[in-house]
């Protein structure tokens, strides 16, 4: 399992340091922009005061924009999650599909390593990368506010990275799970980070809306992912849940992959039942 | 009694390293495999030899539990794959008929992964003969590597650990001539060392020249299994003859196995050569000859003529 573990790290490295050294950059901008923001305050609650407010509830609640949590909140975890879900929801669906549709998984199975240790020395692999993109990002926001008073600690700032690694880890899963279901990693991987957006965007209207979709998003991950608030208290039972969602997702996963035929050429291929206007 | 029957089927199990019966594999509707019963002893050099999508690399793709069969029983080196896929695995080196590698990778690093599944038990000192040999570059990346080198990759990663048993599909597909006499020399050399090898070929002459015993597939069943002197029968040349004069080529259709296709004027013939070669050369000895191709036909062809007479 370590061998596949390393191997996937070694295979994600470039990914994720791009995604890791690009996020940090971008942290590191924010930080150092939040005294003047702050600085600001009166001007920029006259500039939100003048938005429709059906936008300005699409983003939350944008007063809340000058206390730190709110900051990182609004300017990182918020929009970012999903964002940084096309990287999850990538490197997750070619895992296992994606090698097996370019002819890899053939000669690596044909080695003394068992499916299970395949399947969770990859997923694992994929961890250990999305945990080195988010450590990359937490330094990034750690080093620098010390600095520059924005008022949270270093473990206050850890706080948020934790339910947003969940929601990575919760897509990673449906997507690995995706990946072995449908015809190809591909759909597996865009099909899982198209639920992700759509969920982010069912969040936002159910701020215009929530009468009608406040109900709904309680069964969607992103409801109970805090994002920047979990700086002021981590709700750990929201964090384990999101947890144990992605787990039962690769449980199905894991069970497909090991009965899995492995194709080389297209074999065993997945279609659509015949519906009336297909039969020829 | 039942003792006795169980001891008879432990021998057999040490002698048979390749043991398949009524394997069965459908890919949705279409049969890939329709009941193959194999049996290779172990120590053996065995081919196995079948037109394209005949079910050869299906079949071996069942021993190796990549793919499991709908019905049917497999046993490799005494153990079902399904059973115990890592222990067949540890002990069979494997070289898929599309062969698959990382491109980012250089070959060495991509041993070095294929060595560590395998618990890092390679000598690399043989892979380095084996990569001299074969004339392959060890620091080349995977990317800038021609289809012939690529097998060569291939073919040292299934040799480097000295499996028990090797399972080539297709060893020596897109190698030149001179290497494939290289590959010969070492499937040869690992059988002396006491290895079985299993391979599939689509070309009747490679199979001829190297394995000690074959069988033929076609269309998921196996059709014959014989001594390779026996695909003589199917070995089907045609060989154009152009003259330097006219000339009458009627003895020529007189020697067993020869018969004319096509003539022009007797300056040009078209034969079609069932069997050995040897008599028609003598013959042609005594013609002025100016240019003789010889030509192959396909496996299928060959397979087709064959039954067809079969029948």
């Amino acid at each position: 399992m370590w061998t596949e573990f390393r191997h996937t790290l070694r295979r994600l490295r470039g990914s994720a340091l791009g995604w890791g050294i690009g996020l940090a950059l971008y942290a590191l901008m924010m930080v150092s922009f939040y005294p003047s923001i702050v600085n600001l305050k009166g001007q920029f609650l006259e500039l939100v005061s003048g938005y429709p407010k059906a936008f300005a509830a699409f983003f939350g609640d944008l007063t809340d924009l000058f206390s730190p949590s709110g900051y990182l909140d609004l300017y990182y975890f918020g929009y970012l999650t999903p964002i940084i879900g096309i990287f999850a929801a990538g490197a997750c669906a070619g895992l296992l599909a994606g090698d097996e549709e370019k002819g890899l998984l053939d000669l690596v199975l044909a080695h003394p390593v068992g499916r299970t240790a395949l399947f969770w020395g990859r997923f694992l692999g994929f961890v250990a990368a999305l945990a080195g993109i988010l450590l990359l990002s937490y330094l990034a926001w750690a080093i620098p506010s010390q600095s520059v008073e924005f008022g949270l600690s270093w473990g206050q700032l850890l706080l948020p990275f934790l339910p947003m690694f969940a929601v990575l880890f919760l897509f990673g899963a449906l997507a690995l799970l995706l990946s072995l279901l449908l015809p190809s990693s591909r759909a597996g991987g865009m099909l899982s980070g198209g639920l992700l957006i759509a969920n982010f965007l069912l969040m936002g209207l159910s701020r215009l809306y929530p009468d009608a979709l406040g109900p709904l998003v309680r069964f969607t991950p992103l409801y109970y992912y805090q994002g920047g608030k979990a700086a002021l208290g981590l709700n750990g039972v929201w964090l384990g849940g999101l947890l144990a969602s992605g787990l039962l997702l690769l449980l199905p996963a894991w069970f497909l992959f090991l009965r899995r035929d492995i194709r080389v050429g297209g074999e065993h291929g997945w279609h659509l039942p015949a519906l009336p206007w297909r039969r020829g | 009694m039942n003792g006795v029957v169980s001891e008879k089927e432990v021998a057999l199990e040490r002698e048979t390293a390749i043991f398949t019966r009524g394997l069965v594999k459908w890919y949705g509707r279409i049969p890939a495999l329709r009941g193959v019963d194999l049996e290779v002893r172990r120590g053996e050099l065995f081919g196995f030899l079948g037109p394209n999508g005949a079910g050869k690399t299906t079949t071996i793709r069942c021993l190796l539990d990549l793919i499991r069969p709908q019905a049917g029983e497999v046993r490799v080196l005494g153990i079902n794959p399904q059973a115990d896929p890592v222990a067949v695995r540890a002990r069979v080196g494997y070289l898929p008929g599309e062969l698959n590698l990382e491109a980012n990778l250089r070959v060495e690093q991509a041993l070095r992964y294929l060595d560590e599944l395998r618990g890092r038990r390679t000598d690399w000192s043989f892979v380095r003969e084996l990569a001299d040999r074969l004339e392959l570059d060890l620091r080349m990346p995977i990317r800038n590597l021609s289809k012939g080198n690529k097998q060569k990759v291939g073919l040292v990663q299934a040799l480097m650990a000295r499996p028990e048993l090797l399972l080539l599909d297709e060893p020596t597909a897109g190698l030149d001539p001179l290497m494939q006499q290289e590959v010969y020399r070492l499937l040869r050399e690992a059988q002396a060392g006491g290895a079985t090898i299993f391979f599939s070929s689509h070309i009747l002459s490679e199979v001829e020249a190297l394995a000690g015993r074959v069988a033929i597939i076609r269309a998921g069943v196996i059709v014959e299994e014989a001594e390779p002197g026996r695909l003589a029968h199917m070995a089907v040349r045609r060989v154009r003859v152009r003259f330097k004069e006219a000339v009458d080529p009627t003895p020529l259709t007189r020697i067993q196995g020869v018969s004319l296709l096509y003539q022009n004027n007797g300056i040009e013939v078209t034969l079609q050569v069932e069997g050995e070669m040897d008599g028609l050369i003598k013959a042609l000895a005594a013609f002025p000859i100016g240019d003789i191709e010889t030509e192959h036909r396909s496996l299928e062809e060959a397979f087709l003529a064959y039954y067809k007479e079969a029948c």
